[in-house]
């Protein structure tokens, strides 16, 4: 199997949430208690029980009228995974990177402790990993993983009504990707995407990435582009090959 | 080296070219301990429509060895929906499998402040008589003009385009053999 | 619908007004965005900012109940413009048609207004005829009585700025949608209008839809690919449930309900549509076949020539009795009713003014109430402010198997008639619905048998043999449906070989050729698509005869050649004299080689741009809801529709213009709740993402209210209130009508007491008793509502991640 990826076009999605109840019909996970606090979005946010969540946020466009931005948001599958380096020095094996597809997985099997965890999280640039307290076990987006290993599309991009979803081999989505910003740069001249080089879950997206969510691109707090980090960065590799053996 | 969201970029990038030189961090043994065989794989497949709005989208369930419902998604053959569903007909597996469904005939006899269990011979039973006590006694075979109208005034109905096309036609011959005219459901509110 | 979901992609624009299809429809938006990826323009018209809104190319506001007005203006920019289909408009409408001299409008009444009866009498609006009986035309369209000349002179009082004033869409937006929408009269382009409760739940709603299907006449958009007026529908099944005549007003197939001055089958048939032109199919000519046909299958053997065919067994209304919904609470209201079927239904929810309903229900001695989940119809002799103790409705509750626990059939608002199959055994002791009532009728029937009662002759002498090896086989009353010919004993291949001799029978004549001998096609599953316009003719069935765009044959030209070569629906092959395409909608030759008409259902054959035979006149005319912000309607002195029937007195109460509910309110649905909720409400990942019930406001509504984001707030009306979270939205803005600020709130009605616990009550506590004069659908979009904060907040509970 071909290195995989997600594109997420957002500028299609209607925010039906077919994404976030299918991801939780295939995993099984309970619906939880929610209140409305004057915001459609809920639950409010990713748990252990929501691996998928259509984020829904309201901006105010120059000129006074309203936008709506929805974000399903989900685990990026980092093609190098910070989450995964630091769990490998916590608890081998609680996360793994599956080679062929590039699916990061937490190990239902590998209990975390609650401090560990808390280092885990702070290291995912997206904010997505969450944890059982009662059973010292990691959850988040599995890349349907028991569904691609057999050819089958990811509950949430399967159930997508409008092609906002869309996966499948990385080279075939990135192109994707591109092509579908080319078009709509038109319309939405801040239209970006979101880390592509970076990740397995590519958001494009038509505005501001802050006006979806805190968390849908990565930070970047030194102010140098991702290609001059990749140029300055060989030291760094190898300094993270020694801690993680 | 403590990793934090403020150094992603950093890792990320360096990654990048790391996987060209040989594949950092990937673990195969652990994915395929993880690996898993496909839930529904060996399930039985039945095609339906979805209840809700008027899409009309296709649905497959799928039932285990005894028979219950363990997995509903998308028909993917489906010319209208091609295998999607939004979050309403995502979670028809909730409605087969729901500790809340009515499973039990339930009468509420007059005046009581609590319902009890019946029988469904029971129930269907005493409705029937009813049906005829509330009929025989409201029939009308003239209006105030004399003219033959043949009618049940005192039951009415409303009811439902939540039934099959089939059960639609099947209660409206029953309502209007009994001679009910206040025939009513959803198509009209 | 017209159309059907997927042909949505074959439009060059698409107008969602009257509707949030989005949300409520959500994988239809697969369509649309295919459409939009050929480079359609998506237009959304609504008085909320919603899911749908923010795909629109084209967003623009009104104040909810004015689309008449909006509508209006379109009319006259699209004539003022020169933007109609003038081919199509002389061929396939009456715009040439002649009226009567006495016909005339004035001041918000049209000619024959009687105001004691609040009814009109129409002969004045009647299409004039020459002596062999032939509608009159001016194909010049110039004649001042012609259909085309009143058209305009009636809009042309609907300028951009009078409309604007009304809707409270400014001038600038009107412009862009209409200009916009008009470039779709050109035969190369299709233009396709989706609407669904937004325009029907008004007291002008099937005005509402008429405005809309004139535009599509003059644009020439019906009966062609791409185009259409589409009624999204709001459940799975309610295109069958009407289609299998669950209404008062209908028996199956739509046709008329026996009534009390047609005493024999010769009276009933006297009022068969006829037209004395020879080029108008007007296929209801065909009833008397329906009909016996239908009663053969209610009475099967006993049902004979000379007793004709059972026709007096079948119940009658009174003349002019309208028996619809909002009058049928009405009686039970005021006690008419013992009995009362509450079947797959919760009108503790769903009904306009619920508070009466449940009053109501209290009236009752029995109620029996089906349904897969329990709900406040069942419930409701222990609802909030009942004392059980005082009530003596009896009631029954059976439950029953969802719709994956059964086989049959649904038919979809495209009127795809689609097989589902069992999947599962329903839990405990639930049975399948059909079960239910087949056994139900057979204990009533035994009782009857053995102690006789009133008129017991139809319950006797009813066919009802639909079971297989002693139990219900729903097989046998689908190809009952179908029909049989009773010589042969085969079933029908369709309804041009019924008959009104009681040789066919035929349960309901639109879904005869939906179960023929070659098997039940509503099963199918091949995806042919010889057309290439998603047509799937072998993907399951569609009424009538598999035809998926009706009224097809105005897709044509004169010639039979298709007028858009890029979508050609239809085409007529001279040397096989055939129509290659979709079912053509009926078979004649083109119309410039001696053939008929395309819109055969009406009896003049032409779309109908004067409509003589609704209630409230022939023109939609723009009339203010009956609970409105302004005093004086700025078209007329008319404030409301002259016809509407009021309701008055008990739980029956109104307020316009009445400082103490000042804001317009709406209802609506969410994507993540259907209906009442009565299914949704019980499933935990939907009740996690909709929990709880809200109502919408503005910024500038929330500051005048001291209203937060939030907050919990008290909507009220003068016929009930409820609580509900205020969610203050940029997504509403307050309008600015003929001068004044008009604010706007709006409660979806999904929730209900019973379930959950914390998530409030429905929104139909708060609507009110009225319904559009030819429909009686209850004006649940448009009425007057106050919002004010609730003074003791809850304390604030932590929500668990």
């Amino acid at each position: 199997m071909a290195d995989k990826s997600f594109f997420i076009d957002t500028t299609k999605c209607t925010a039906c949430r077919g994404c976030q109840i299918a991801c939780k019909q295939w995993n099984k996970n309970p619906g939880t208690k929610t209140f409305q606090k004057g915001n459609h979005q809920n639950p409010p946010d990713l748990s252990i029980s929501t691996f998928k969540l259509v984020r829904f946020n309201e901006v105010v466009l120059p000129g006074g009228e309203p936008q709506w931005y929805f974000f399903p948001d989900q685990c990026r599958h980092c093609m190098s995974p910070p989450c995964k380096e630091v769990a490998d020095t916590k608890a081998k094996g609680a996360i793994i990177h599956d080679e062929k597809t590039g699916a990061v997985i937490f190990n239902p099997k590998v209990k975390i402790k609650s401090s560990d965890f808390k280092e885990i999280r702070e290291a995912c640039p997206y904010d997505i990993p969450r944890y059982n307290l009662n059973t010292n076990i990691m959850a988040k987006c599995t890349m349907c993983f028991d569904r691609i290993s057999e050819g089958m599309l990811p509950a949430c991009v399967k159930t997508c009504p409008t092609g906002a979803m869309s996966f499948g081999d990385r080279e075939e989505m990135l192109e994707k990707a591109n092509k579908r910003l080319e078009e709509v740069k038109g319309r939405y001249p801040d239209a970006m995407l979101a880390n592509p080089e970076d990740v397995r879950t590519i958001y494009l997206l038509a505005d501001d990435p802050k006006k979806y969510h805190k968390f849908a691109v990565a930070m970047n707090p030194f102010g140098i582009t991702r290609k001059m980090a990749l140029k300055h960065l060989f030291k760094p590799l190898n300094h993270i090959r020694h801690l993680v053996g | 080296m403590k990793i934090t969201r403020r150094t992603f970029l950093k890792i990320s990038g360096a990654t990048a070219a790391g996987t060209l030189m040989g594949g950092l961090g990937f673990d195969l043994s652990s994915a395929e301990l993880y690996a898993q065989e496909l839930r529904i794989k060996g399930a039985k497949e039945t095609t339906s429509i979805c209840c809700y709005c008027s899409v009309g989208c296709g649905i497959i369930v799928h039932t285990d060895a005894n028979g219950k419902v363990i997995n509903a998604e998308g028909d993917p053959d489906h010319p209208i929906s091609e295998g999607a569903l939004c979050a309403k007909g995502a979670s028809s597996y909730q409605i087969a499998i729901n500790p809340n469904r009515l499973q039990k005939v339930r009468y509420r006899a007059p005046y009581s402040t609590s319902w009890k269990e019946v029988s469904w011979d029971w129930a269907l039973d005493k409705i029937a008589s009813n049906i005829k006590k509330s009929r025989d006694a409201s029939f009308m075979e003239k209006n105030a003009q004399g003219q033959v109208v043949n009618r049940t005034n005192g039951i009415a109905s409303v009811g439902s385009a939540a039934l099959d096309n089939e059960e639609c036609w099947l209660y409206q011959k029953f309502l209007r053999a009994l001679g009910i005219i206040y025939i009513e459901h959803q198509a009209r509110i | 619908m017209t159309n059907h979901y997927i042909d949505f992609r074959n439009s060059d624009v698409i107008l969602n007004m009257g509707g949030n299809v989005a949300e409520n429809h959500p994988v239809s938006f697969k369509w649309i965005q295919a459409a939009k990826d050929k480079g359609a323009i998506f237009i959304h018209v609504d008085p909320r900012f919603t899911r749908t809104s923010t795909k629109a190319d084209i967003f623009v506001r009104l104040r909810s109940g004015t689309d008449i007005a909006f509508l209006g203006g379109m009319i006259k920019y699209i004539l003022d413009h020169n933007l109609y289909d003038e081919f199509y408009v002389k061929n396939y409408t009456n715009a040439s048609f002649i009226v009567n001299p006495k016909y005339s409008f004035e001041d918000g009444l049209f000619s024959g207004y009687d105001p004691a009866k609040r009814t009109y009498d129409k002969s004045t609006w009647a299409l004039e005829k020459d002596e062999q009986g032939i509608p009159k035309r001016d194909m010049t369209l110039q004649d001042p009585r012609c259909v085309f000349q009143l058209l305009k002179h009636h809009y042309s009082r609907y300028t951009l700025e009078k409309v604007s004033q009304i809707t409270g869409t400014p001038v600038a937006d009107l412009e862009k949608v209409y200009k916009t929408y008009g470039t779709t009269g050109t035969p190369d382009k299709a233009g396709t209008v989706l609407y669904a409760m937004g325009w029907t739940q008004h007291t002008v709603g099937v005005q509402n839809i008429r405005a809309m299907s004139i535009i599509q006449t003059l644009l020439g958009n019906m009966g062609i690919a791409g185009g259409g007026v589409n009624a999204l529908r709001g459940e799975s099944n309610v295109q069958g449930s009407t289609d299998q005549g669950l209404l008062f007003h209908i028996l199956p197939g739509y046709l008329p309900t026996p009534r009390a001055q047609w005493p024999t089958l010769e009276d009933y048939n006297k009022t068969t549509p006829s037209t004395k032109d020879p080029r108008s199919i007007n296929w209801w000519r065909h009833r008397p076949k329906y009909l016996v046909s239908f009663l053969k299958s209610m009475f099967g053997e006993k049902a004979t020539k000379e007793n004709d065919f059972g026709y007096p067994w079948m119940p009658k209304l009174d003349p002019t009795q309208d028996a619809s919904w909002l009058n049928l609470f009405d009686e039970m209201y005021k006690g008419t009713f013992t009995g009362f079927f509450a079947w797959g239904m919760n009108p503790a929810c769903s009904s306009a003014n619920a508070g009466k309903v449940r009053q109501a229900l209290a009236k009752l001695d029995w109620m029996v109430n089906v349904n897969v989940f329990d709900n406040e119809t069942g419930e409701f002799w222990r609802g909030p402010g009942m004392d059980p103790k005082k009530i003596k409705t009896e009631v029954f509750q059976l439950p029953c198997a969802a719709f994956m626990e059964k086989e049959g059939s649904i038919s979809n608002s495209g009127r795809w008639m689609q097989w589902r199959y069992k999947a599962a055994n329903p839990p405990g002791e639930a049975r399948p619905d059909g079960d239910i009532m087949y056994e139900l009728f057979k204990k009533v029937r035994a009782l009857y048998e053995k102690e006789k009662g009133a008129f017991p002759e139809p319950i006797l002498n009813l066919k009802w043999d639909y079971e297989t090896d002693g139990h219900f086989d729903i097989h046998k009353v689908a190809k009952e449906i179908n029909g049989y010919d009773l010589t042969t004993g085969k079933l029908m291949a369709n309804f041009v070989g019924l008959k009104d001799d009681g040789t066919t029978s035929c349960g309901n004549w639109l879904y005869s050729a939906s179960y023929t001998e070659a098997g039940n096609m509503a099963a199918r599953r091949k995806k042919t698509d010889p057309t290439g316009l998603g047509l799937y003719p072998e993907w399951s069935w569609c009424w009538p005869l598999n035809r998926r765009i009706i009224y097809n044959r105005a897709s044509v030209d004169l010639d039979g050649n298709p007028r858009d070569p890029k979508r050609p629906l239809l085409r007529w092959d001279p040397s096989g004299k055939k129509w290659i395409g979709d079912v053509p909608d009926n078979a004649v030759p083109p119309m410039g080689t001696n053939g008929a008409y395309p819109f055969i259902m009406k009896p003049d054959g032409v779309a109908s741009i004067f409509g003589p035979g609704l209630n409230d006149g022939p023109f939609p005319e723009h009339y203010e809801p009956l609970e409105c912000p302004i005093e004086k309607n700025l078209m007329s002195s008319q404030r409301i529709n002259p016809v509407v029937k009021i309701f008055e007195g008990g739980p029956d109460s109104f307020a316009s213009c009445d400082p103490k509910y000042p804001f317009v309110c709406t209802t609506y649905r969410v994507t993540e709740h259907w209906q009442t909720g009565v299914l949704t409400r019980w499933l935990p990942w939907l009740i996690e993402a909709e929990p709880q019930v809200f109502c919408e406001m503005s910024l500038e509504l929330a500051k005048l209210r001291g209203i937060k984001n939030g907050d919990r707030v008290i909507v009220e009306t003068q016929r009930g209130k409820l609580e509900a979270v205020a969610i203050v939205t940029s997504r509403l803005k307050p309008f600015t009508i003929a001068g004044q600020t008009i604010h706007q709130i709006g409660v979806p009605w999904h929730f209900g007491w019973l379930q959950p616990k914390d998530g409030g009550e429905s929104a139909n506590l708060l609507t009110p008793t009225v319904g559009d004069p030819n429909t009686m659908i209850p004006e649940s979009k448009a009425f007057m509502a106050n919002v004010r904060k609730l003074t003791k907040q809850p304390a604030k509970k932590a929500v668990k991640g």
